[in-house]
Order: structure tokens, then sequence, then C-alpha cells
């Protein structure tokens, strides 16, 4: 088998995970080649309008687990393919010297024990570390069942750490994954939380959840990202919309992705971090999934009408978050500038705070953007229908989800 | 003629922008415009005039906080027509306001310069991850690219702590420079200044063709959004980008 063909059916096999975001760590150049850019860097996007910052492989496609939902699980007839330790360095060295990608993100299928096949990754890494002096970002795949004296190893290599949950509830998993327990991934989260610092795994752990192939709820998907994040300091949980690349009983036979529902989860993922929303503003018992039409904070604000319009001159920044439309970056921005002046419609434009979905929410100095006869829940509900559908939606919406970011 | 219809004259390079700012400053004069040299020409209406500058004006740098004074590099880096007269201004008021100038939105001269410098950034950012080098023959890395803006020095002072051990050159194809690394410093030349045998080393395609079949590999055709991925990256891009040269 030739190398080209290796690395085909070994990212092939990796590119169903979400996670490339190449943030978060400053590792400098020590006498070698590479750094790591806080910010993070895309080096192409793929056809799927998907960021390319890693060279996103799996050491080997050779698995002894059998997970319904997985095209590499062992039941199947596939293609498989074993890169050795010298292989993947050389490509990395050979990628990233021309500026192709950011640094490697590391998975693999399980062979013999996980014990063994965490032992191949760190032999791997340790090699590009240590030989080839790379200091570039590395993202790992902790094996669930590992033990922790190799976590620890491998956590001293990488830039980031990240075991999949892979679907929200036990109870899904027992159906779809036999072979793997919940416990045993959220066991190397608390490992990770304990350890980190700045030479462990300085960019943090994320996780990645499946959606649509089991029936929870958007209401269990977010209670239990709320929950990872509070219990794990996770940097990210990443939502993946479920493919069918296996056909069996206990799956669905979706031909379409649920990209808008995935879309959603991102949106509200979002809302928890970084705005100050709880999942239970966003979600009920009664109603526990988002509504497809509207973006989850538009949604909120619809259904609370009563506390808009705010005074954007007056509104505290954690009202201002509260608008559609309105994010950390431009509500420190208006908080900031109106000190200085009073804030109106066209200020808020030059601060290059997009009013598209907010001047619907906010009043300037006073005054509504339209005749405030408008402000009423039919005409905005219609309105931000409408706006979503119109634009290009996937500017604003995958933006958010696969752009580098926090 | 009055003072104000002067039009100030400097030679291309930021310090000495730096200095007819500050003089111009210091005399209290309120210029017209602030030209490069080679871009002066004759007009009715004003007078070019080339104060005669030393050293000392520079002091005035101290009162001038590190980040301003980085965003109105970042100005002058750009295309942008008027980015002296607007880097006079900003400057201007940063005395006044010091750092908090830059929450003076209201004012058209720091909105610009922030519009302006915010533009740069985000341009030369997407280049560090577009760039491609390739390895030629005698053993160093070359690279092109095509940007709005003189974004060269700050690649090559990325690409310097990134790549400290290999030698490589870039070149800013629309401005005809480049800047060569030796693993050791950086050589800003003019195109005209140098003949470089660019012959792609015999291992170059395979590696090429191994990144192409990666690059079309990773995506997932159930979500396939072209739309998307031209989005974030757009078309005038691609000529420079390896994967995407036969999709134009």
């Amino acid at each position: 088998m030739t190398l080209k063909e290796k690395l085909e059916i070994l990212a092939d096999s990796a590119k169903y995970d979400a996670s490339c975001s190449s943030s978060g760590s400053a590792r400098k150049n020590k006498n070698g080649i590479g750094n790591a850019s806080v910010s993070g860097i895309c080096h192409s996007f793929s056809s799927d309008g998907r960021c390319i910052s890693l060279l996103k492989i799996l050491m080997t496609n050779c698995c002894i687990f059998d997970c319904k939902y997985c095209v590499n699980r062992r039941s199947n007839q596939v293609k498989r393919a074993i890169f050795t330790p010298e292989e993947i360095a050389s490509i990395t060295i050979n990628f990233y010297k021309r500026n192709y990608i950011e640094g490697l993100f590391l998975s693999s299928g399980i062979i013999k024990s996980p014990d063994y096949t965490m032992e191949k990754m760190i032999e791997t890494i340790s090699l590009l570390r240590k030989k080839y002096h790379f200091n570039g970002y590395i993202h790992a795949k902790a094996i669930p069942g590992a033990s922790e004296y190799l976590i620890q190893k491998l956590g001293l290599l990488v830039d980031r750490l990240s075991a999949n949950i892979e679907l929200p509830t036990e109870n899904g998993l027992t159906l779809l994954a036999p072979d793997k327990n919940a416990s045993k991934v959220t066991d190397i989260m608390r490992f990770v939380k304990k350890k980190k610092s700045k030479i462990f795994t300085p960019a943090g752990q994320s996780t990645q959840m499946i959606i649509g192939a089991t029936n929870e709820t958007d209401l269990d998907i977010m209670s239990k990202s709320n929950n990872l994040y509070q219990n794990y300091q996770l940097k990210r949980v990443f939502y993946s919309a479920y493919i069918a690349v296996n056909k069996d009983k206990n799956l669905p036979s979706i031909k379409m992705p649920p990209l808008k529902r995935e879309n959603r989860l991102y949106q509200a993922d979002w809302l928890l971090r970084y705005y100050n929303f709880k999942v239970e503003d966003l979600l009920e018992k009664e109603n526990p999934n988002f509504n497809i039409l509207l973006d989850p904070k538009a949604d909120w604000a619809l259904r609370h009408l009563k506390e808009f319009p705010k005074e954007i001159n007056q509104a505290s920044y954690y009202d201002l978050v509260k608008i559609p439309g309105i994010g950390p970056t431009s509500a420190k921005k208006i908080i900031s500038s109106r000190r200085f002046f009073t804030i109106h419609f066209n200020d808020l434009k030059k601060m290059g705070i997009s009013l598209k979905r907010a001047k619907y929410f906010i009043l300037c100095d006073g005054k509504y953007f339209a005749n405030i006869s408008c402000f009423q829940q039919s005409f905005i509900t219609k309105n931000l229908i409408l706006e979503e559908t119109e634009t290009k939606e996937e500017r604003t919406t995958q933006q958010s989800l696969f752009y580098e970011g926090k | 003629m009055k003072e104000s219809n002067f039009i100030y004259l400097y030679n291309g390079t930021w310090d000495e922008l730096l200095k007819v700012i500050f003089w111009l400053l210091k005399e209290k004069r309120k210029p017209l415009q602030i030209l490069e040299e080679i871009k002066y020409e004759n007009n009715l209406l004003a007078k070019p005039f080339k104060p005669i500058l030393d050293q000392k004006v520079l002091i005035l740098k101290k009162y001038i906080p590190k980040e301003i004074l980085k965003i109105s590099y970042y100005v002058f880096l750009s295309s942008s027509q008027e980015k002296e007269l607007i880097i006079y201004y900003f400057l201007l008021n940063s005395l006044k306001y010091h750092k908090e100038v830059i929450y003076m939105r209201n004012l058209r001269c720091v909105n610009k310069a922030l519009m302006i410098s915010k533009r740069v950034s985000r341009e030369a950012h997407k280049w560090k991850g577009f760039l491609r080098f390739k390895e030629m023959q005698n053993q160093f890395l070359y690279a092109e690219f095509n940007a709005d803006n003189n974004i060269l020095e700050i690649l090559a002072n990325h690409f310097k702590k990134r790549l400290p051990k290999e030698n490589w050159v870039i070149k800013d194809e629309k401005r005809d420079i480049l800047c060569i690394y030796d693993q050791k410093k950086l050589y800003f030349l003019e195109g005209k200044d140098i003949q470089l045998d660019l012959n792609y080393n015999n291992k170059e395609k395979n590696t090429e063709e191994l990144w192409k079949s990666f690059f079309k590999t990773i995506a997932i055709k159930e979500r396939e959004n072209r739309k998307c991925q031209q989005n974030f990256m757009p078309k005038k891009y691609w000529q420079n980008i390896l994967e995407m040269e036969s999709e134009q």
C-alpha cells in the first residue's frame, strides 16, 4: 500500500470528528520547528465548508470495538491500514513546513488494548516532539480505558486532549456502543481537569456528541453539555450531525444529516458559555426541542418581549448580550463608547455592529428604528424568519461552528 | 499661500511619516495632505512642503500608547489613499484622550483608523493560513502571495518564529517585493534586485499530491457546502492556494 493510499484511508476515517480547532495554546518554538497561535489559524476550507487546521488522521482504523454508528466497527468489511510513527511524523513535518497545517490531530481505532493503542500514539507524538523538535499544535484523542500513567504521559506532550462522550445518555451509549462505557470517558475528563496546567494540555479538553442517532431531545443534549462544562471545565463540546454510514436495526435510517439541528445546538452552546444563559431559559420539559425556524436567542427574546426594547445607552452588559444580534464583543464596545457620547443608530453601524437583527429589540437615545407601533411579536417574528432564510445563512451560522474560536 | 494649503511630503517610510506628523503636531499645523514624495503631482491649489526634521521630534512617541502606535502602523501598511491624514488625526486625538481614544468611534478619524487596521490584520491573518511554500532544488522554501495591503513584514515576522531553521523567501507579487530569511535575519528586497533560481525539488510533486488527496478526502460529501467554503476562502486567494488551483 502506498503512503497516499494509507493517508486516504486514515483521513477518511477521521473526518467525522468535528473538532479542528488549533486555538488556545501559546506553545513557543524551542530550537526546532513550529509554534502555536493562541487565536488558532485556518489553513484551508474543505468543500463542506469546514476549516482545515490540523492534519486529521487516525493512527489506524483497525478496531476491536463494534460501535454501531462507526464506519470502522470490527464487523465492517472496510480497507484497513496502520501508519508507523515515522510515517506520521514525516507527513506532519512536510505539511507543516509548507504551511498546509497548524499541526496534528491524532485519533485511533483500538488495537489489542486501550493501553497498547495509547503507547503507540505516545511513541508517535514523542517522535515528533523530541526527535523532530516539533512545537506546533497537537490534539490527541485519549483512549477510554487506558491507564492513568499513559494519559499523564500523553497530556504532557500535546496541546489538547479529548475523549468523545458520543451520546448524551447512558442508554444511548449502551444501545449503540456496547463496548464503550460513559464512566471511562468521564474518568479521563476528571483526570485531565485535575492535571491541566501550562505544560499539561495547555489548550484544555473537548468532547463530541453525535446528534440524531438516538432519540434524545435537545434538552437532554444541552443538559449533558451543561453538566460537562460545569463538572469538567471542558473548552468545547462539539456536536456532529449523524451521518448514516452503517445499517443497523438500532440506527435511524435518515438520508440527510440533521444539520439545522446541529446548528441550533451550537448556537445554544455559545449562549451557555458566553451569554450567561441557562439551559432552563432556552428549553423546558414541555418544549424540549429548539425552534428550527429561529435561533435560540431570538426565540427566547420573542418569548420575553416585555423585557424589550432595551435602551442601548443604559442597558447593563448582561442585558445587552441578551439582545439578538449583539454578542460580548459588541456589548463591550457599546459600554466603553457610551461613556464618551450618546449612541445613535449610525454610531452602532460605525462600530461594526450589525443592526439586521438587533434593530427590532433596541432603542437608541429613546428612538426605535421604525415607527414604535411596529414593535409587535408578529411583525418581528415574520421579519426575523424572513431574514434567516433570505440571507447567506451559511455565513452567519457556520461561522461559529467551524471557524477558529474558543 | 496659507499653511493650510500645504502638502507635506515624506519618503515613504514609517519612521519618516511619524517624524513629519510629530513635527506638524509640535508646530500646531494642520496639513491639507501628507503624501509620499513619489506620489506627488504638481497642484496649483496646494504647495508641497518638506519640513526639516531632526531625531528629536520622535520624543513625542513616548506620549502615545503602544497599542495606538500599533494601530497607526497597521493603517500605514494599508492601501488606503488617505492613510497619512487618518494617522495624523488619530494621533492628534490620542494625545488628548490617550488609550481611550479607541472608544471614540463617533470621530471619523478614529473610526477609520480602527476599521482600516482591522482590515489589515484580518488580511494578514488569512495569509498566515493560506500562504503555501514550495521546496526548491537548492533547499529553500518559496511562497508567493497577492494581498491588498502591504503585509509582507507581518508575514515574515510570523514565519521567522515558526520556521527559524529553514531558509525561505516570501514574495509579494503585487508590490514586487521579497523577504529573504537565512536562518538568522530577514532581508527585504525589491524584485528587480534579485534573481532567484525557482526550480522545484523532485520530491515536491509527491508532497503536493499527498496534500491534495488529504484535502479531498477530509470533506464529508453528505455535508457539501461550496458556498460556505467560498465565504471563508474567497476566490481571489485561490491562485495562490495549491489545493484550489485546479478548482479555478
